[in-house]
């Protein structure tokens, strides 16, 4: 083990408190007994939080969020695991020329992806349906999860299938007893990652969805135009708590160190 | 009887021939090596053997079968990986028996088969662990148990021992012939190691170019190499170089440049040949006994041995003493160098494939 300088301490604690104080500021001001939004809070209430079950339009818009951020990440993990097993596991003509496509979505600045995805979806008379807004998130998470389980498909040995299929094993039994298992962690943590950046989307989103599709980010973004009342704040802090708890299930299970940065802490 | 027989077995890949006629036949319960540097096919036909890769031509037979029809995963062969390739994500009971499962043999006998063969490679205190938690010797027991619970006609193994370290090597290679011959076994190894393949097998083939230049025992294939090529490769050797003067009844004679040698009876009439002798089969001796002079202009300590190289007029000469405790010569020293004749092989000058 080798130890940290005092400046890459120092650095760290500088970047964690960047990344930090924002939620703190959030957080803090979600608490506020106030009408308006205030930092440090004047006091300790929970009277913004018990305002969100007076606001439906906020549960239905988390309901929605939710329900998107399932089905694209689900879908595109579906896409990508095959996908990642062929650009993975070995040369064909046409190997990167597929994966520059699968990755292609994030080099499209979101706001013309709004805009192309807007006209698309119109031409197919989809447009503020939730199958458009799925597949629209499916196109845009389907990078992150392609990457994770890429990630662990190269790091597999070629040789375990080999053995597999030297004991006996046929080609889907291979793939169900010994390369699935071993990708899992690719797998979820693609999943997750594309739960999170759906669930978080807002500018491709703000562009496709109507009063009966809009999701939590669209919702938070359309109020603080209108009003600034702490509700946002406390919509925010509750988001934050969801994520948090998702993210301490996962790391329970599979490590996030591992899924998020590689096999390294094997 | 030959259990396993290739003959004429051919690999290309585009333009390059990786396997070109390859023939062997391996007898039950042998152990035999294929053995050649990087390149030069053995693992193309370790491959082809196992139905990874698809033959060009020529034909492998197992036990009489056609093994072309037959596709890799019922070939029913052991095969021991150079990356072990272990089941990460299964112990090492689930990982030796995931070959029994695939052959649905009952739960109960399936259990009793694979505490046998963990006994076999003196794993079984290991049964509950991950491949994780165990060393690279211990992976490469597990990856042989593995092999063998499935009670394999022939057990391919891919330089199997090159991931260790070499004390550890040493160690796995006498493991290694003990499980083999308890198990009784056929095998099949695939090496680019000299001395893994002389202290194993029963015979080696050494390849080159994707050829079978020599098949013999360990001994035979170091004593008498067939070319220069076999005696470079197994251990060190020293090239000469000679002309066939004449050839006698008890012998032939070589000239090498202003020098004349005797060697054994040989089958070249004439000719430019090339003579191999084997550092270890030279002695130092005093002036006028020698065969020729020279002066030491490097020496290594080798622990069990000294290494010389010696400069004379036959070109640098290797020659290997036994650390017997005496004084060697130093660098710089002159000596005389005597050998038997019989000890000088006469080859065939390689003319290029």
């Amino acid at each position: 083990m080798t130890r940290n300088s005092l400046f890459a301490k120092l650095f760290s604690l500088i970047f964690a408190i960047f990344m930090l104080a924002p939620l703190v500021v959030v957080v803090g001001v979600a608490f506020t007994p106030e009408g308006f939004l205030e930092f440090p809070p004047s006091g300790i209430s929970l009277r913004w939080f018990w305002a969100i079950l007076d606001n439906p339009d906020f549960i239905d818009a988390a309901i929605m969020s939710l329900q998107l951020g399932v089905a694209s990440a689900t879908i595109a993990t579906v896409i990508c695991v095959p996908a990642a097993l062929a650009i993975g596991g070995g040369r064909f003509a046409g190997r990167d020329a597929l994966q520059a496509l699968f990755l292609s979505p994030l080099t499209v600045p979101t706001v013309v992806l709004g805009i192309a995805f807007l006209r698309f979806l119109s031409m197919l008379g989809l447009n503020g349906t939730f199958g458009g807004l799925v597949f629209c998130h499916v196109v845009i998470v389907v990078p992150f999860v392609l990457r994770l389980v890429l990630a662990s498909v190269t790091g597999l040995d070629p040789s375990i299938a080999r053995a597999a299929t030297s004991l006996g094993a046929g080609g889907w039994t291979v793939f169900r007893r010994i390369t699935l298992p071993a990708i899992v962690p690719g797998i979820v943590g693609g999943w997750v990652l594309a739960f999170i950046t759906s669930f978080d989307e807002l500018t491709v989103t703000v562009f496709i969805v109507n009063p009966a599709t809009t999701t939590l980010p669209v919702k938070l973004f359309s109020h603080i135009t209108q009003t600034t009342d702490p509700l946002v704040a406390s919509v925010s802090t509750v988001a934050i708590l969801f994520t948090v708890a998702l993210m301490l299930i996962v790391d329970r299970l599979y490590g996030l160190d591992r899924l998020l940065i590689g096999e390294g802490s094997r | 009887m030959a259990i396993l027989e290739l003959r004429d077995l051919t690999k290309r890949f585009g333009e390059t021939v990786a396997v070109d006629r390859f023939t062997l036949s391996v007898e039950k319960g042998e152990f035999v090596s294929l053995l050649g540097p990087s390149g030069c096919g053995k693992t193309t036909t370790l491959q082809m053997i196992a139905g990874f890769e698809t033959p060009s031509g020529g034909a492998i037979h197992l036990n009489g079968r056609d093994l072309a029809k037959i596709p890799a995963r019922s070939r029913g062969l052991g095969i021991v990986f150079q990356t072990y390739a272990l089941f990460p994500h299964m112990t090492v009971e689930e990982n030796v028996g995931f070959g029994l499962e695939m052959r649905k043999v009952p739960a109960a006998e399936r259990k009793k088969r694979i505490a046998a063969t963990l006994d076999l490679v003196h794993l079984s205190h290991l049964s509950g662990r991950y491949p994780r938690q165990m060393s690279g010797g211990q992976r490469q027991r597990v990856a042989l148990a593995r092999a063998l619970v499935i009670e394999p006609e022939l057990l391919l193994l891919d330089e199997p021992l090159s991931n260790l370290d070499a004390k550890l090597r040493e160690e796995m290679q006498l493991e290694l012939r003990r499980i083999q011959q308890e198990a009784g076994v056929t095998t099949l190894l695939v090496t680019h190691d000299q001395s893994e393949a002389m202290a194993l097998s029963d015979r080696i083939a050494v390849m080159q170019g994707g050829r079978l230049v020599q098949e013999a025992t360990p001994f035979d294939a170091y004593d008498r190499p067939t070319n220069g090529f076999v005696s470079s490769f197994l251990g060190k050797s020293n090239a000469i170089d000679a002309h066939v003067e004449s050839v006698g009844a008890d012998g032939t004679v070589l000239r090498c440049g202003d020098l004349r040698l005797n060697g054994p009876a040989h089958g070249e009439a004439a000719g430019p040949v090339l003579i191999s002798l084997r550092p270890e089969r030279i002695e130092f001796c005093g002036e006028g006994d020698g065969v020729v002079a020279g002066r030491v202009t490097e020496r290594i300590f080798l622990g069990d041995q000294w290494l010389f190289k010696v400069d004379t007029s036959l070109g640098e000469i290797l020659v290997m003493r036994r650390n017997s405790g005496r004084r060697e010569p130093d660098v710089g020293e002159t000596v005389h160098l005597a050998w038997q004749a019989e000890h000088l092989r006469i080859l065939a000058v390689e003319t290029a494939a």
